[in-house]
């Protein structure tokens, strides 16, 4: 499996508040998948224009299949799973960090999104630049410099299978069947 | 055989995953003890159980479910969150459900209810979950998709932490407690220095702590990253387990030749005076003076860090006979219904209101921007939780900074931040 997209460099320490306050936790109806979506992809990160690991012009430009390539401890925080979600519901395919923090690690994957940690990653890329990242030989490009590097995920067996099912929900379901 | 020496959390998930023995990183797959969630996931969670297609919980007398940040319900959406919950309980037979007024802040009321035992492997869909570790459990946050899963087969799966040992030694003496000892090991280790690792907390001081300052330290763990933080079993922790539950538990020990991924050794005599996390970050540690006469708008005492008995009476001491700043306002929350019943008996209640404070129910109240005591544009404030990150607890322009019971209680009588070294036996 070979993913490729747009990078957005993000800095260090993005943590759970930035991603989705908790005010907007109290909000949106999880019982209506397709409400839920629309309500956790406008809540959050809105309030991070201020804030500068994130780069300029992110929320009006990000693209569905864009990857973002962040500095240390990406996801820092609380385990609402909103802040993986609003990533994904933006369109982010991938998260590739010099190290990103446990549980954020935990849910983005389980929503069926990559994210890996591979120490000092974030200096091979900036923001526009394109990134690939093949599964099979555990390899990420920078297809804009041509550079690479290897990486190693520690994770179970199964999550290769969890990311083609599209996350850990569906991937539970197709099991029952 | 030296190579089979392990530390408490290897023991822990090696037991948990029937294993002889584990090693960093390695993934495992764990049988769960104990699995909680609360009103801010729990109706998430529901929804994502349903969507699994499970029909039953796999075990309805390990799940504890509590109603603590939005409670009592501010708004319809809130409320609705805490029907379906109820809604979930009811229809699943959840043994352990605590409803407003009766339960508390979820960390506190799964340590102080027994429900956290020695050797346990506990999951949460909140971070803090790191504060069962008090107890000698493995204990950590996962997010609802996980936990629907966790409450359908009782499994989940981990990463094996490396184990931090942080060996602290030296006495504490007042104004300075745990807050300050956590405060000073996150100066330390910086939001990220506990990646994927679990820190121990050991030595002559931990060993003096009371249960209920040490699980400041573990409370806060996850604020270094941290997969969990943990504290070996001793008398102290018997006698609490034995209060909340009449039995004394079991134990589950390290072993004396384990290896750890790195020491860090402390003495408290290098702490010269309070300290105090300046926005924006829990890790951007200071000694009070260098922030001292910074005005605030509000105090906050409680939450899942600091809102117990002993923070309570501390802070008491502090405010008695004297009144909260006309410049500023403090909330005091007791962070479960049992500390807020001894607290009205010892008459500490009666002392902040008497001082001019806001006194509410058990809450999570103004550690997150959710309920109750939010933070206005530019506003500042001095509290006893545990995360000040830009817009945590209101407007992203606002600013928290956090600090032991103890200090917040003495800037409320000043309006502004405050040794409280200054209220020292008056
Ligand atoms: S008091 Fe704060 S940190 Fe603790 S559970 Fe509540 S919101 Fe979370």
């Amino acid at each position: 499996m070979i993913i490729k997209g747009k990078v957005w460099k993000f800095g260090a320490d993005i943590d759970t508040d930035e991603l989705f306050a908790g005010r907007h936790l109290m909000g949106g109806d999880e019982t209506n998948a397709e409400a839920y979506q629309e309500f956790i992809s406008g809540s959050g990160l809105s309030q991070a224009r201020n804030r500068s690991n994130v780069p300029d012009g992110f929320l009006e430009n990000v693209r569905r299949g864009d990857i973002i390539v962040a500095e240390e401890n990406f996801g820092i925080g609380s385990s609402r799973q909103q802040a993986a979600e609003t990533l994904k519901f933006k369109g982010i395919a991938a998260v590739v960090a010099d190290s990103v923090h446990r549980i954020f690690f935990r849910n983005f994957w389980n929503l069926g999104c990559p994210a890996l940690d591979v120490p000092g990653i974030s200096k091979g890329f900036s923001t526009g630049q394109e990134i690939q990242i093949d599964f099979g030989s555990a390899k990420i490009r920078n297809c804009t410099t041509g550079e690479q590097f290897d990486y190693h995920l520690c994770v179970p067996p199964w999550f290769m299978n969890m990311l083609k099912a599209g996350g850990l929900i569906p991937y539970h379901r197709s099991m029952n069947r | 055989m030296p190579d089979m020496a392990m530390t408490l959390v290897e023991k822990i998930l090696a037991r948990s995953c029937g294993r002889e023995k584990v090693v960093p990183d390695e993934i495992v797959d764990l049988n769960v003890d104990l699995a909680m969630t609360h009103d801010a996931l729990g109706a998430h969670t529901a929804a994502k159980f349903e969507q699994l297609g499970a029909e039953n919980v796999w075990d309805p007398s390990k799940v504890v479910v509590i109603l603590d940040h939005y409670v009592p319900n501010k708004d319809v959406d809130t409320a609705k969150k805490c029907q379906n919950i109820r809604r979930f309980v009811q229809k699943y037979g959840i043994q352990h459900y605590y409803e407003v007024g009766r339960g508390g802040i979820c960390h506190q009321v799964l340590l102080e209810n027994g429900h956290v035992l020695p050797g346990m492997v506990v999951v949460g869909t909140d971070s803090h979950t790191t504060t069962a570790g008090a107890a000698g459990a493995f204990a950590a946050g996962i997010g609802v998709d996980e936990m629907a899963v966790v409450l359908k087969s009782g499994k989940v799966w981990e990463r094996v932490p490396n184990t931090i040992l942080v060996e602290i030694d030296g006495t504490l003496a007042f104004p300075l407690s745990s807050k300050d000892l956590i405060l000073w090991i996150l100066s330390k280790l910086g939001v990220s220095g506990a990646l994927f690792a679990t820190i121990q907390f050991t030595g002559t001081t931990v060993s003096h702590l009371s249960v209920d300052s040490r699980i400041t330290l573990t409370n806060m763990a996850i604020e270094a990253g941290a997969t969990n933080g943990i504290i070996e079993p001793d008398e102290k922790t018997l006698d609490y387990l034995k209060n909340a539950t009449g039995e004394i538990p079991n134990c589950v020990h390290g072993d004396p030749d384990a290896h750890f991924a790195r020491r860090i050794s402390i003495n408290t005599e290098d702490i010269k005076e309070p300290l105090v996390a300046a926005p924006p970050s829990p890790a951007n540690v200071v000694p009070v003076g260098r922030v001292e006469g910074t005005h605030i708008d509000q105090a906050f005492v409680g939450s899942c860090t600091n809102g117990r008995l002993e923070d309570l009476q501390i802070a008491e001491r502090i405010i008695r006979g004297r009144r909260v700043h006309s410049d500023t306002r403090l909330i005091v929350i007791p962070a479960s219904q049992r500390i807020y019943e001894a607290a009205c008996e010892q008459g500490l209640l009666a002392s902040f209101v008497r001082a001019g404070a806001a006194v509410s129910t058990p809450t999570c109240g103004p550690c997150m921007e959710s309920h109750m005591g939010v933070l206005g544009p530019g506003e500042v404030s001095i509290a006893t939780s545990n995360r000040n990150f830009p817009g945590r607890a209101g407007d992203p322009t606002s600013e928290i900074y956090l600090a032991s019971p103890a200090t917040v209680a003495a800037s409320a009588v000043e309006g502004q931040i405050t040794n409280p070294k200054r209220f020292l036996g008056k």
